[in-house]
């Protein structure tokens, strides 16, 4: 069967990445520890202000999105752009470009078996933990399901991103510069680090129309809203899908057109 | 053999340094882009902010100049971590990939040695910010000026610097225990983030955590205190230069203890 | 003459982790550990004198690197004495790196983006060497060797054999006592390789600098060293002269005949006619190895050109690298 040798790496990814157990302790340690500092942040923001709700949103909402929004960035964060830069810079990448499959997806597929760790390590005590301390805010019903499919739809959209800017590593040695440039971009207008909510009008607008909070801001909005109506759901989700359609087809055009320019040119 | 005092190893520094820099220049494009990349993380740092207090007018008593204040404060002290230890990132990759050993065999201080491989160069763009800001936030506040707090200031921006050194130092040298060691170094570079809050947001068991054990509380808060609210002053703030020189310290003997150990493996 | 490398009685053990295998194992793993202890170096003895070249051999894993990190004072010895320059590497790691130069072939330890001057100049400092010394020492370089295009170029865009070279140059600038190299002509061509060791040959002869070398390429050991030391498992096999090495199994030479008629069934009957010495044939040749203690090539050769016509003879000395392969595999006997 074609999906085995997929498969097959991500098994591998997990074996690997149990390998390194304290690694993995500290990976999620050093998130609970996260969350507390921006727990106790946002209290006392909330504290200081003369209103329970801000902008539509109250403490809880703000604290469960941002919690949320962590768990899903250390979910999805795949270093692509590291490792491409570094395998583009080593020249190992002459002998991920010799498997017989594309560069793209091995890649991804490489890297899937940390998924499956992260879930269990991260994202599912996340929200266990959410879902206890806060006594059932996280609604459990079919959003759950449109929360999943927002979420893959999510990943592949932070990995269409993420490569494309890893191609940028085959012009400029520069790989710490692109690499905090577009976590930098990714983190703030995606509403990982503040509710896209509490952005001021004009900014909110523009951050709409854009693909960078359809990676974390989407699928919470899903997940968090109760009730949600089936115009919402089709908008989020049809703009996700519009999203990462482009996003795939513009990486997998400038990985081509960037490879041709190099093979001619001798890398 | 001479002794092998401090202007011995500084006029070392001086050499290497200064032809890395030279070496740099031919590099202009990688220079470019992380210096804009640099930027990009201060402005976005920067926005983050302003949105916040676009809702909020206050976090936990204070103000926005004051919050900023703290903000440039924490950006100046983490200059020199940015600038001279900057090895400290690539530590990991030389212990994975046996490099390592070559640091061992010169007839001078190892610790010392491995960081003066590297100066950042980028690290000057945040200074440059992060003095902008605090001069800024200090005209906006009416702090007033005497030699005196200019002395004050740099002596605490000093001691910030060496906590900061500290944990990166300390994060770094995981390296020679765990495999995974990036996400350590990488959650201690987040958790900088957060240095430029005040520490009094925390609950007192947090508050423990980020004052002695991971003495975030000391890049910005306590040092600031000193120049802007000279009336409540507390005693871990006069204290702070202590604690920033033994930080250091400890983080050293640990750096140095990591690499005793890696020498003692096999490979 | 005291020697400038004693070692006594060294043993070296390390505690290595068992991982379990697939993915049960890596389950298992997060929650118990479990430990052996492996005897890296296992009661080794030797003495160096100044001004030596020992070739160091062993097979991958022997324990070669790990006695060099206990020489240059990286390593501490589970037990046993080390004594380099009359002090203990380990309790003086930076008084001994004084002493000693290291190179390894495929890791410069020289500052990739300067040029190679530079990084002389930043040696200079920290090995404190006076300016008439360093002067006079790049004389010499330029005598011994075309530097002058090296020494302007970043090593980062220096070829393999341009680094290792400027590498080892690096390693004699201070001008110390002992030299480790380690594979320093590994993934060279021919041409380098000769220079390489034409250079380690006149530097060690100029200074009369103690040259430890460990090397998978017989042609080093050949070209450099006049003794040998090898270990295997951590445990040594020999250390003597090489050509005494040779002596070992030299009196072993091999016969090669050729007569007419089908090989195979001839060398059936050449075995017969010599019963007992080892005989074997491939489509051309019958090959016998013969020990001269016992008898002679001449006489075995008169003996077969009684019953066999002998069209073609050829006679092959054993090799070092044969010698070696015949030690890893069998060990002295």
């Amino acid at each position: 069967m074609k999906i085995k040798k997929y498969l097959t790496l991500t098994r591998a990814g997990i074996i690997e990445s149990l390998h390194f157990r304290l690694g993995t302790l500290v990976m999620t340690a050093g998130n609970l520890l996260y969350l507390i500092v921006v727990y106790f942040l946002w209290k006392s923001i909330f504290a200081s202000s003369e209103t329970d709700v801000v902008n539509g949103m109250t403490f809880n909402d703000t604290i469960i999105y941002l919690v949320l929004a962590t768990a899903l960035f250390g979910f999805m964060e795949m270093y692509t752009v590291w490792e491409m830069g570094r395998n583009i810079q080593s020249g190992k990448i002459v002998l991920d470009l010799l498997k017989p499959m594309e560069y793209r997806r091995y890649l991804f597929w490489s890297y899937s078996g940390s998924f499956v760790t992260n879930f269990f390590f991260t994202v599912l005590p996340t929200f266990i933990v959410v879902g206890i301390v806060t006594r059932g805010a996280i609604p459990l019903g079919t959003n759950l399901l449109f929360f999943a499919v927002s979420v893959i739809l999510g990943v592949m959209i932070n990995y269409s991103i993420d490569f494309i800017v890893g191609t940028i590593c085959l012009y400029t040695e520069s790989i710490w510069g692109i690499n905090i440039m577009k976590q930098v971009i990714v983190l703030l207008l995606s509403g990982a680090t503040v509710p896209i909510a509490f952005f001021p009008e004009p900014l909110k607008t523009v951050v709409y129309y854009l693909p960078f909070q359809s990676i974390y801001n989407a699928p919470l909005t899903l997940l968090l809203d109760g009730d949600p109506q089936p115009e919402t759901v089709l908008g989020i989700i049809g703009t996700q899908l519009i999203w990462c359609i482009v996003m795939t087809a513009v990486g997998k055009l400038f990985w081509k057109i960037s490879l041709r320019q190099i093979t001619v040119n001798g890398g | 053999m001479k002794k092998k005092g401090l202007g011995f190893y500084l006029k070392i520094y001086c050499k290497i340094l200064a032809q890395d820099l030279k070496s740099k220049m031919s590099y202009r494009a990688d220079f470019i882009i992380s210096t804009i990349g640099m930027i990009f993380t201060n402005i976005a740092g920067f926005a983050s902010f302003w949105i916040l207090f676009r809702n909020f007018s206050s976090i936990n008593g204070w103000g926005y100049y004051e919050i900023l204040f703290l903000y440039g404060f924490s950006l100046v002290s983490l200059t020199p971590v940015q600038c001279f230890f900057d090895n400290n990132w690539s530590l990991r990759t030389y212990v994975y990939s046996g490099d390592f050993i070559k640091y061992c065999f010169r007839p001078i201080n190892l610790f010392f040695y491995f960081q003066s491989e590297v100066f950042d160069i980028k690290g000057l763009g945040q200074l440059a910010f992060g003095i902008g800001t605090l001069i800024y936030s200090w005209v906006k506040l009416g702090l007033g000026f005497t030699p005196l707090m200019l002395l004050k200031m740099i002596v605490f921006l000093i001691t910030a610097s060496l906590v900061m050194i500290a944990l990166q130092n300390a994060a770094a040298a995981t390296c020679f225990w765990i495999h995974n060691s990036f996400y350590v170094l990488d959650l201690v570079t987040r958790f900088k983030d957060y240095a430029k809050y005040p520490v009094t947001i925390f609950s007192p068991v947090f508050r423990f955590i980020f004052t002695f054990v991971m003495p975030i509380a000391f890049i910005a808060y306590y040092p600031s205190l000193v120049i802007l609210r000279p009336d409540e002053v507390p005693l871990l703030s006069w204290l702070s230069p202590l604690f920033g020189c033994l930080f250091f310290w400890l983080s050293y003997k640990f750096w140095m203890r990591g690499a005793v150990k890696y020498s003692g493996t096999g490979s | 003459m005291s020697s400038i490398i004693s070692i006594k009685n060294v043993t070296k053990e390390f505690k290595v982790l068992n991982r379990r295998e697939g993915l049960k194992g890596s389950i298992k793993d997060l929650f118990s550990r479990d430990y052996r202890i492996v005897r890296a170096v296992d009661n080794i003895s030797m003495d160096i004198e100044q001004g030596e070249i020992i070739g160091y051999l062993g097979p991958n894993g022997a324990g070669k690197s790990t006695t060099i990190k206990m020489m240059t004072g990286v390593l501490e010895p589970t037990s046993g004495e080390i004594l380099v320059d009359n002090n203990v590497p380990y309790r003086n790691r930076t008084k001994n790196a004084q002493n000693i130069g290291v190179v390894f072939g495929q890791r410069s330890q020289l500052w990739w983006a300067l040029p190679l001057i530079e990084s002389f100049n930043i040696l200079k400092d920290i090995y404190q060497i006076g300016d008439a010394e360093y002067n006079n020492m790049l004389e010499m370089y330029r005598s011994l060797a075309d530097i002058e295009p090296l020494l302007h170029k970043p090593v980062r865009q220096m070829s393999l054999g341009q680094r290792t070279l400027s590498d080892i140059l690096a390693a004699f600038l201070h001008d110390p006592k002992i030299v480790f190299l380690d594979e320093p002509t590994i993934g060279l061509d021919v041409s380098m390789k000769a220079k390489i060791r034409g250079l380690i040959h006149a530097l060690n002869k100029e200074k009369n600098t103690t040259v430890i070398l460990t090397t998978h390429d017989m042609g080093d050991v050949d070209a450099l060293c006049r003794r040998i030391v090898i270990i295997d498992s951590g445990k040594m096999l020999y250390d003597n002269d090489i050509e005494h090495l040779k002596g070992f199994f030299g009196s072993y030479r091999t016969l090669k005949i050729r007569v007419d008629g089908d090989l195979s069934k001839q060398s059936e009957a050449v075995r017969r006619e010599l019963s007992g010495l080892p005989v074997s044939c491939n489509d051309e040749w019958i090959s016998i190895l013969v020990d001269e203690e016992k008898a002679t090539v001449m006489d075995v050769l008169n003996q077969l050109r009684n019953a066999f016509t002998i069209r073609d003879m050829q006679l092959e000395e054993i090799s070092t690298e044969e010698v070696i392969k015949k030690i890893y595999e069998e060990g002295v006997k």
